[in-house]
């Protein structure tokens, strides 16, 4: 399949809404808003690109946006087809696509707990990886992970710092 | 768990048509696991029921901590992703990060880059093979594999300095040219595993115990394999002849001939078929590299590797590694360090996702072994 094909029929689909552009070396980049993005995930599986690859998720503070990176491959033709979408950063939200790849499930839960993009119709958003996490996730660009560090992994972040004494009340 | 009044003993439940079921933690301290990673097996008796993926006791932020390093400096972080087959990761991103700056690696950093991945490949799949053998109880196999992978590190310290992560892949090539020798000693290593082969197979592949053990278990079909993300051995055991060297070539393998074996079947014993055919092949691959190695400069001049600076933008980039498809997503904002740095692993798809389809009904002792047919390594799900 050639570039020129394969955008003219998403032209005939979806209009306007996906923008195309042909990165070289058999990558194609898409972008498409939240709510296209589905349909046109749907539309290229359907298209022999069966094989999602993986989910990745950028944090864009400038923006105040999110974006969504779907990766998925064609065996048939061998593209590689990066679908780009973006979401507002706060109560980040994105419709999930577990019901066309299963293991979109798993790629989903990860990015819920590490970039906060809530799934809307995942079946399961529970931790996986962190454990007792009550901070932002930590992927977003606003986390710092030596602040956090030092706030949760040293006595005085802890509180439990044995309290300073004058040098005649230390113990010998 | 909720017990009726009154019936404290399995044999109470039992008696009154009640069954009890438990909790079991297969992993991270099960002789049966490969890493730090576990399942929370619900168990009647010793058949699995239900399972959850318990992630992220090895989980150490390798994405969060690219982002903090410079661009180079991450190659040495980055092995660390895959434990026993360390190189793809090092040449994904590279590719990447040379994909951004549109720069050319020179043929012979090519050449060195594939030979270097075939060795990383055998070594894996030596460890893959043993940690099959050893998941189903025989364990001299296993040890008997592992000396032939000490084998082929010993290859990667003369040529690198380390044994384990290589760190050998620098953005616009490879860090040294082999010393003298290296190529005669890599052939002669070649000829040594090939001798020693069908000692192996009698042990592994011609032995009743592992046929019926792996006959039949966890199959999967071409389609179910594609639509779950399922790469590398395991999908080419469906019988997809599908190869990122062939599909999507990089490095060398544009200029060498690589042939896609496939045993097809798709069960646990066609998996491991593959891999032994994968091993054949991976042999196959490096005589024909060491045949004609190119001359030339092995990696291009992109100055102070310290202080590069890669132009905004996104590449993604991919690698056939022994377990299957490891891919960098890399994006720069045009600046001394990564922007974001995104791991595609390949155990993902079967580790966290299969596991739901494939475990429950699977006695206890099969858990070991269907992990090993999958190769999944839990580093690349805890980055």
């Amino acid at each position: 399949m050639t570039p020129e094909r394969f955008s003219s029929q998403l032209a005939r689909f979806f209009g306007d809404d996906a923008r195309f552009t042909d990165k070289g070396g058999a990558q194609w980049e898409l972008r498409v808003p939240r709510d296209r993005c589905l349909p046109l995930l749907s539309f290229l599986r359907d298209h022999s690109f069966v094989h999602l690859a993986f989910i990745s998720a950028v944090d864009w503070p400038r923006d105040q946006e999110i974006e969504l990176v779907y990766h998925v491959w064609s065996y048939e033709h061998r593209v590689h087809v990066l679908v780009k979408t973006r979401t507002e950063r706060e109560k980040a939200w994105m419709f999930t696509a577990h019901r066309l790849w299963g293991q979109a499930q798993a790629y989903e839960q990860e990015i819920h707990e590490m970039m906060g993009v809530f799934f809307l119709g995942n079946p399961d958003l529970s931790p996986l990886f962190l454990h007792n996490w009550h901070d932002r996730p930590p992927l977003r660009k606003d986390f710092d992970p030596k602040a956090y560090s030092l706030k949760a992994y040293t006595l005085a972040g802890l509180g439990l710092a044995p309290e300073q004494k004058e040098d005649g009340d230390v113990p010998s | 768990m909720y017990l009726p009044d009154g019936y404290t003993t399995l044999e109470k439940l039992r008696e009154a048509g009640e069954y009890a079921d438990y909790d079991l933690f297969f992993g991270p301290n099960h002789p049966g696991m490969h890493g730090n990673f576990g399942y929370v097996l619900t168990m009647i008796g010793t058949e699995v029921v239900r399972v959850r993926p318990n992630a992220g006791q090895l989980h150490r932020g390798f994405e969060k901590a690219m982002e903090n390093k410079a661009w180079a400096a991450n190659v040495s972080l980055i092995p660390r992703v895959c434990v026993p087959d360390p190189d793809p990761n090092e040449v994904a991103y590279c590719q990447a990060v040379e994909k951004l700056l549109g720069c050319e690696v020179p043929i012979r950093g090519r050449w060195m880059r594939s030979i270097t991945l075939e060795l990383s490949r055998l070594g894996s799949l030596y460890m893959g093979m043993g940690g099959l053998a050893g998941a189903l109880g025989h364990y001299s196999t296993m040890y008997l594999m592992m000396i032939e992978r000490d084998l082929i590190l010993d290859r990667f310290e003369a040529l690198t300095g380390a044994r384990v992560y290589h760190i050998y892949n620098v953005p616009g090539g490879v860090r040294n040219d082999a010393p003298e020798g290296w190529f005669d000693s890599v052939s002669r290593l070649l000829d040594h595993l090939e001798a020693q082969m069908p000692e192996y197979d009698r042990l592994l592949y011609e032995n009743h115990v592992v046929w019926d053990r792996l006959q039949g278990m966890a199959p999967i079909t071409a389609e179910e394999a594609m639509a779950s993300g399922v790469t590398g051995p395991a999908l080419r055991a469906t019988g997809v002849k599908a190869d990122i060297r062939v599909d999507a070539p990089y490095a060398a393998y544009p200029e060498i001939q690589v042939d896609i074996p496939t045993s097809g079947g798709g069960d646990a014993l066609a998996r491991a078929v593959q891999v032994r055919l994968d091993f054949a092949e991976s042999v196959r691959i490096l005589r024909r590299l060491l045949a004609r190695i190119p001359d030339g400069p092995v990696h291009a001049d992109l100055g102070n590797l310290a202080k590069l600076k890669v132009p905004a933008g996104d590449a993604y980039s991919k690698v056939e590694s022994s377990k299957g498809e490891f891919g960098y997503y890399v994006v720069s904002d045009g600046g001394e360090k990564p922007y974001r740095v995104s791991v595609r692993g390949p155990s993902l798809p079967a580790g966290l996702y299969l596991c739901h389809k494939h475990l429950p009904g699977m006695k206890i002792d099969d858990v070991a072994a269907w992990m090993a047919s999958f190769a999944i390594c839990p580093p690349d799900i805890d980055r």
